[in-house]
């Protein structure tokens, strides 16, 4: 019991600390942006055809429309604004953070 | 154990078809004769409207037609339906626009009607002792019967990413460890498992030989005997069994004409080269027939095939 107690106090005291100096502020982003590419990249397998792509399997996507239909807005603008990838990828290394 | 039926376009494919279940029925077995071609002459066979229900026919024989075009229109419906409640007004209508586009796309009814044979295989093969399908023509079947594997690869790679892309967030939110709740959770993830577990069982069904087989319909021509080496080739090649060809229209023999009498001769070279490119199959003969296929005809049919 108490060393639960206590693994739950170290827990919580290192969750502090992060927060306060906000030492892991980096890391968090990049994770962030990985999980939004991943999640980008898995829309385009999905609605490909939604930019002129045309997939065999869009028929099978549909029924997870009413799931996702919230991110597909962004994520379009997202797709069919896009500059130019070296823009993006200089972006990735945040010189100016 | 369920039979598809197969071979080019024009060949007798719905004949054969109602002539084998009529034949399994007569056998004593619990048959059901699904017919998957959009032009649904299977009613017109027997006189008797066959619906989108199973209807029986005749002792121990059942037939439904299925429509790919019915199928795609009732999973677009539900798709609709469990829009409304949802996401925002303006997002749905942006939505019908994505699920009209896809109405039209060509895979569509070709996947709608695959899901519904799948269904009919998982659901029914327990009531029936024998299912026989009437396919469409040679190229529409092979890309039905290619479908797993390519739909089972694109979920695959559609669950890893899904899976990776929480991992990532969940990691994120906190400090680097990530929840396993929150995979579990996700409902994308949970609709792509069942698609997943949906899409190995016809896996599975397609290439076991014991629960399946092919039977191919050819004539004695060269274009449809070259089409039908090439088309058990591809099958073969995907794992899937050919077991037997039926040879359908076969002329009447001690014609007098010389036409027909030439013809006669052609066909029977056209039967040796049959027999020779399909050494380890089955192969049965059909008459060619004087009257329209009505009932009585397809049992003279069954009969032949039961020889």
């Amino acid at each position: 019991m108490s060393k639960d107690l206590f693994s739950k106090l170290k827990k919580n005291i290192k969750l502090f600390v992060q927060g306060a100096t906000d030492f892991d502020r980096k890391s968090k982003s990049l994770l962030i942006k990985e999980s939004h590419n991943e999640m980008d990249e898995f829309l385009l397998l999905c609605f490909g055809d939604l930019l002129g792509i045309p997939f065999p399997t869009s028929y099978y996507s549909l029924e997870l429309l009413p799931l996702i239909a919230e991110d597909l807005d962004g994520w379009n603008n997202r797709m069919s604004g896009r500059l130019s990838v070296w823009q993006e990828k200089w972006a990735d290394y945040d010189f100016d953070a | 154990m369920i039979t598809f039926i197969g071979g080019k376009g024009g060949v007798g494919k719905t004949t054969c078809s109602a002539a084998y279940a009529l034949k399994c029925a007569k056998s004593g077995e619990k048959t059901l004769l699904v017919s998957t071609d959009p032009a649904h002459s299977t009613s017109d066979i027997f006189s008797i409207k066959i619906s989108d229900e199973i209807t029986n026919i005749l002792p121990n024989l059942d037939a439904i037609e299925i429509s790919g075009a019915k199928e795609s229109k009732l999973y677009m419906d539900k798709v609709r339906q469990s829009l409304k409640n949802v996401v925002s007004p303006i997002i749905i209508d942006q939505i019908n626009k994505q699920i009209d586009a896809a109405s039209i796309s060509p895979g569509t009814e070709e996947a709608a009607l695959f899901d519904k044979m799948v269904e009919i295989i998982t659901e029914r093969s327990t009531d029936y002792d024998k299912i026989v399908f009437d396919t469409a023509p040679t190229g529409h079947t092979l890309r039905l019967l290619a479908l797993p594997e390519l739909l089972g690869a694109w979920v695959e790679t559609l669950i890893a990413k899904r899976k990776k892309s929480i991992i990532l967030m969940s990691m994120a939110n906190h400090s680097g460890n990530a929840e396993k709740e929150e995979i579990d959770k996700d409902p994308v993830l949970n609709i792509l498992k069942n698609r997943f577990d949906k899409i190995e069982i016809a896996k599975n069904i397609i290439t076991d030989s014991k629960k399946l087989n092919f039977i191919f319909v050819t004539n004695a021509e060269k274009l449809t005997i070259d089409e039908t080496v090439k088309a058990v080739e591809i099958l073969e090649k995907h794992g899937i069994t050919v077991s037997e060809i039926i040879v359908n229209k076969i002329l009447p023999e001690n014609m007098t004409d010389e036409f027909w009498v030439s013809k006669k001769e052609q066909e029977q070279k056209y039967l040796e080269l049959i027999k020779n490119s399909f050494k380890d199959k089955k192969i049965s003969l059909l008459p060619l027939l004087q009257e329209d296929m009505k009932s009585d005809s397809i049992e003279i049919m069954a009969d032949k095939l039961r020889e």
